[in-house]
């Protein structure tokens, strides 16, 4: 009881010397509830729940590049890579793409008897995770000992390999008769998630979509929250800052960055398997270069190595290129008297906001609160003999 | 924060079971990896023979090596375009270490720029030879001044704020600048490929070297690189801005306790490259005959895979890298299918990068100071 | 001292013949030396005598082109920088390189990084075993700044913010944390007038008497090298050109020539 008693003293201790907290669990609270409680609010098809829907499966992308890019400072553009995987997962193992076998797991009666993989959705996503872990290690192997420019170029190539495969993998088979992928024009009869009790889900009523991509987000955001103030968090950040320094303090540069690509992808990977099933086919050409900056963009306007900000700046873009874009702006320009639509600038506006950003407020929207302090401000080392006050080094022993 | 200027960071020196493959591999393993497609379809050529076409319904088989010196005509000859816009990426990477990712998205607007001057400047397929000639001078020109100064005026709305910024900022910066070229150019002329009038008519024999057709489109492509190139490197050796360009590039500081203006120094260097993309834009307008907002996005990639293999800061190795890449394409079209093209540069950027970043004629860039 | 019959421990650091080569550039040439167990080294010599290479070498930051690097009879010469953290070894730089972005304390809990044993899922998950580890990591990163001079408010400011008589302070509790056996020290007292660097020289001593470490320091603070070092080498134009006693180090000709030699041209 003592040993409790001692335990709940420091812990508390701790919590004082920490920044406020309190407030911010109620805010967090407040808004889980408010995310649970959303959808009623609307019809069950509604267009907002469908753009809220893709909102937040980018905000759990962006999550997943802020590990990479925010914490580990490995520049990534190649994240289209792992949208791609995640969503192929779901191809290879909830759909009858595989038609030679015959696997199922936990899926909805209907799907128990098509030939192919059928696995339940949850696994689905385990497997998504496992696959873009596995293939995050492999591309970031090659860029261990890269600068970062160069990791940049070496990712952005990946990402570009690995969407030439999807659009090839057509004629790329992997016996009895079956292809690798179905190229561009896709794999269509993808399963929808099915729980047992619930059903099968179904694009009229978009509500158990949304809790679904909401209760992903909620892991992710979990995870991340837990990696940022922990051993490997404060590696990653550490190799961030100063590789070198990093290093010579013990810390395993080959496996600490390995994991920050493989935790990344996993992320990508879950968001990427739900896209899949969401927009109920993967096909090749959903995966463009573009999709990587248009993550990045989310990450670094949220702002860059803040978990918070990584989500905002997911449902910030996501709305804006879901919803305000194509149906609420979209003919803005047509009546200031210019023959386009909004959808046609989509490009330069986010480029637009990007360099808007690096400029004005490089730190982000909500700044990871160490870096608003590094990217603004001076760093003033004072002279010794001016600050210092009266005092011995190792005086305290 | 460690700014050491390597082109690898400062821990690659332990890295150990790569070290290995790297002192084997070096400059003569790049040589041999390159080399090998055309030796290897070469061989395939002699030996088993490739079709070279269908006469009465049977294929006629040839044993010799006019497919591959096929292959090398058009490679080398696309490679001079891509030479081009090496250079660029080369150029300011070697003086500011940053990718100037807009640079490709500035070359489309150069060829933009030029198709837009043809139809100003009224060029077309019954313009005379000598108006022609006329008319595509100072297209080529008017070109390289419009990219030039959009090159120059990038570096110093998104560059030059964010010098003493983290890399990524910069980098970043330059991603954002290539989506609103791209958008630019899908706002100009849509998102599909146009077709451009075939002024000079690129696809004409002029005259054949042992059964391989040498295109008009080939030596315009020749016929304007090679000047350029000479011009630039006489500039970059002889005169007094190209020794400051020389000398920033070696060491800024230096060359600023010198009495070198860097900020002008920078410019210029960005100037040198974008009228270089700018003529790059031109030529490709020509020798392919259709323009595509995207075709920046792919040749930048593609150039700066050259720029690296050639050894990121050096001109020489930049047109070397941009030649030899133009091989590899023709190759890669030719024998294993265009969809597989991309992934065959890509694989090889990559391999560069993790074996040899230094490339053929690279160096380590200047030590940590 | 050695009870008589048995055989003299292994020094704690030793470097056989040590060369480095940078290009044509030779940093360090063929460069032995010993650090016994619980002493204070000092390295001293004119810049570019290939001091901070040699250090780079005893971490396993650059490899030697020639030589052996033996710490207590174990070869580290080819060793990752990380690995040889968890032998024992920690340093400080020339240039403080803290964690710019972090808290005091957070750069002092990096530097116990090798000690810990939270891997990813219990990062993730924080089993009891972690939390434990976090809270025990905590503290005694607070105890090492705390006993390296830092007043309290300070532990939780970014170190970036910190002015420098505290970085270098939070700096050297970083590599004690790693519970090192040896630490090598890169220009400590740069910066520091000469009653801190006499508080410095008093705390490197306390270190290695109350913490039993081994402290190898590059130097040029004459002072401090000669009031706190048992053992002076000094190296010139990347070769040793002295070793031994303050003393007689201070009297070497060799050495008086290398120092003045420089300043005088």
């Amino acid at each position: 009881m003592s040993k409790l008693g001692a335990r709940l003293r420091s812990w508390q201790a701790a919590a004082q010397r920490r920044l406020p907290r309190r407030r911010s669990r109620a805010l967090a609270g407040a808004l889980i509830v408010i995310g649970i409680v959303l959808p009623f609010l609307f019809s069950p098809s509604s267009g907002f729940i469908n753009a809220t829907i893709i909102a937040v499966a980018y905000a759990v992308m962006s999550l997943g590049l802020n590990v990479v890019v925010g914490f580990a400072g490995l520049l990534d553009l190649g994240y289209v890579a792992f949208y791609a995987l995640g969503a192929y997962a779901l191809g290879w193992l909830g759909s009858g793409f595989f038609f030679k076998a015959k696997i199922h797991a936990l899926v909805s009666p209907v799907a128990s008897t098509l030939p192919g993989v059928h696995l339940n959705f949850i696994l689905i996503l385990i497997g998504a995770a496992l696959i873009c872990a596995a293939a995050g290690t492999v591309i970031g192997l090659p860029t261990l000992r890269l600068r970062g420019d160069y990791i940049a170029i070496v990712t952005l190539a990946f990402g570009e390999i690995i969407g030439t495969l999807a659009v090839n993998g057509q004629s790329i088979h992997v016996g009895g008769g079956m292809t690798l992928t179905a190229g561009n024009l896709g794999i269509s009869a993808v399963d929808a998630p099915y729980f047992p009790g619930i059903g099968s889900f179904n694009l009229l009523n978009l509500r158990p979509w949304y809790w679904l991509i909401f209760a992903i987000l909620l892991v992710v955001l979990f995870v991340n929250l837990r990696l940022r103030d922990s051993r490997l968090g404060r590696a990653w950040i550490a190799l961030r800052e100063d590789e070198v320094a990093a290093v010579s303090m013990g810390i395993p540069l080959v496996k600490t960055k390995l994991f920050a690509y493989a935790i990344g992808a996993a992320f990508g990977g879950m968001s990427g398997a739900f896209f899949g099933a969401y927009y109920t086919t993967v096909n090749a050409g959903q995966f463009q270069f573009g999709f990587s900056i248009f993550i990045l963009a989310m990450v670094i306007i949220g702002g860059i190595g803040s978990i918070w900000g990584a989500v905002v700046g997911g449902l910030a873009l996501g709305y804006i290129n879901n919803y305000l874009i194509p149906d609420v702006l979209n003919d803005l320009p047509s009546h200031l008297g210019f023959n386009f639509q909004l959808t046609q600038v989509e490009f330069g506006i986010f480029g637009f906001l990007l360099v808007i950003m690096m400029v004005l407020r490089p730190q982000g929207l909500i700044p990871e609160r160490r870096r608003q302090l590094e990217l603004t401000a001076e760093i003033a080392p004072v002279d010794a003999q001016l600050a210092e006050a009266p005092g011995t080094p190792g005086g305290a022993a | 924060m460690e700014t050491t200027t390597l082109s690898r960071s400062p821990l690659a020196a332990t890295a150990r079971p790569l070290a290995a493959v790297r002192r084997v591999a070096g400059r003569w393993g790049l040589i041999a990896a390159l080399a090998a497609l055309p030796v290897y379809y070469g061989i395939s050529d002699l030996t088993n023979g490739y079709q070279a076409g269908l006469v009465a319904g049977h294929a006629v088989i040839h044993h010799d090596l006019s497919k591959l010196g096929f292959n090398f005509a058009e490679g080398l000859s696309n490679g001079a375009i891509w030479a081009l816009i090496a250079i660029g990426y080369t150029l300011v990477y070697g003086i500011i270490e940053l990718i100037n990712f807009a640079h490709g998205d500035v070359f489309m607007i150069g060829s933009f720029s030029a198709v837009g001057l043809w139809a100003v400047l009224g060029l077309g397929l019954t313009t005379s030879t000598l108006g022609l000639a006329g008319g595509l001078l100072v297209t080529l020109i008017i070109a390289m001044i419009v990219t030039g100064s959009l090159n120059v005026l990038i570096e110093r709305v998104a560059y030059r704020p964010l010098r003493s910024a983290p890399k990524l900022a910069a980098l970043i910066t330059a991603v954002g600048f290539s989506f609103i070229l791209q958008n630019v150019g899908l706002l100009w002329r849509g998102g599909s490929p146009q077709s451009v009038p075939d002024l000079i008519h690129a696809q004409q024999t002029v005259f054949t070297i042992g059964g391989v057709p040498i295109l008009r489109g080939y030596i315009l492509a020749f016929a304007v690189m090679i000047p350029l190139v000479f011009l630039l490197t006489w500039f970059i050796s002889r005169t007094r801005a190209g020794r400051a360009m020389r000398a920033t590039a070696q060491d800024p500081e230096a060359a600023r306790l010198m009495g070198i203006d860097v900020n002008k120094t920078i410019s210029l260097t960005f100037l040198l490259g974008g009228m270089l993309a700018g003529a790059a834009g031109l030529v490709y307008a020509l020798y392919e005959t259709n323009v595509w907002y995207f075709q920046g996005f792919k040749a930048g990639l593609i150039a700066f895979t050259a720029a690296v293999m050639g050894g990121i800061g050096n001109v020489r190795g930049a047109v070397l890298g941009g030649l030899i890449i133009g091989v590899i394409q023709s190759l890669a079209d030719s024998r294993m299918g265009p969809q597989w093209t991309e992934a065959v540069v890509f694989g090889y950027l990559i391999a560069i990068m993790v074996l040899r970043p230094r490339g053929l004629l690279g160096e380590e860039t200047r030590e940590a100071g | 001292m050695s009870p008589a019959g048995t055989p003299p421990p292994p020094a704690a650091l030793r470097a056989e013949h040590v060369t480095k080569t940078f290009g044509g550039l030779v940093a360090v040439s063929d460069i032995s030396f010993d650090v016994p167990q619980h002493s204070i080294v000092s390295l001293i010599g004119p810049n570019g005598a290939g001091k901070t290479t040699l250090f780079n070498m005893l971490t396993g930051l650059y490899r030697p082109s020639e030589g052996k690097i033996l710490l207590g009879g174990r070869d580290i010469t080819r060793a990752r920088p990380d690995l040889i953290t968890r032998y024992g070894v920690a340093r400080t730089f020339q240039n403080i390189r803290l964690f710019g972005a972090m808290t005091a304390v957070e750069n002092v809990m990096v530097g116990h990084h090798s000690q810990m044993r939270a891997g990813l899922f219990g990062s993730i998950f924080r089993p009891p075993r972690v939390r434990r580890e976090e809270v025990k990591t905590r503290e005694r990163a607070r105890e090492l700044l705390a006993y390296v001079g830092l007043r309290e408010p300070s532990f939780d400011r970014l170190a970036s913010q910190l002015p420098y008589g505290d970085q270098r302070r939070v700096e050297i509790a970083r590599a004690l944390a790693s519970e090192p056996t040896v630490l090598l020290l890169d220009e400590p007292t740069a910066g520091m007038n000469p009653r801190e660097s006499q508080a410095l020289a008093e705390f490197m001593r306390a270190l290695r008497d109350d913490l039993k470490l081994t402290i190898l320091l590059i130097e040029h603070d004459m002072k401090v090298v000669m009031g706190v070092s048992e053992r002076v080498t000094v190296l010139d134009y990347g070769k040793k050109i002295a070793e031994g006693e303050p003393a007689e180090v201070r009297a070497d000709p060799g050495v008086i020539e290398a120092y003045l030699g420089k300043q005088a041209s």
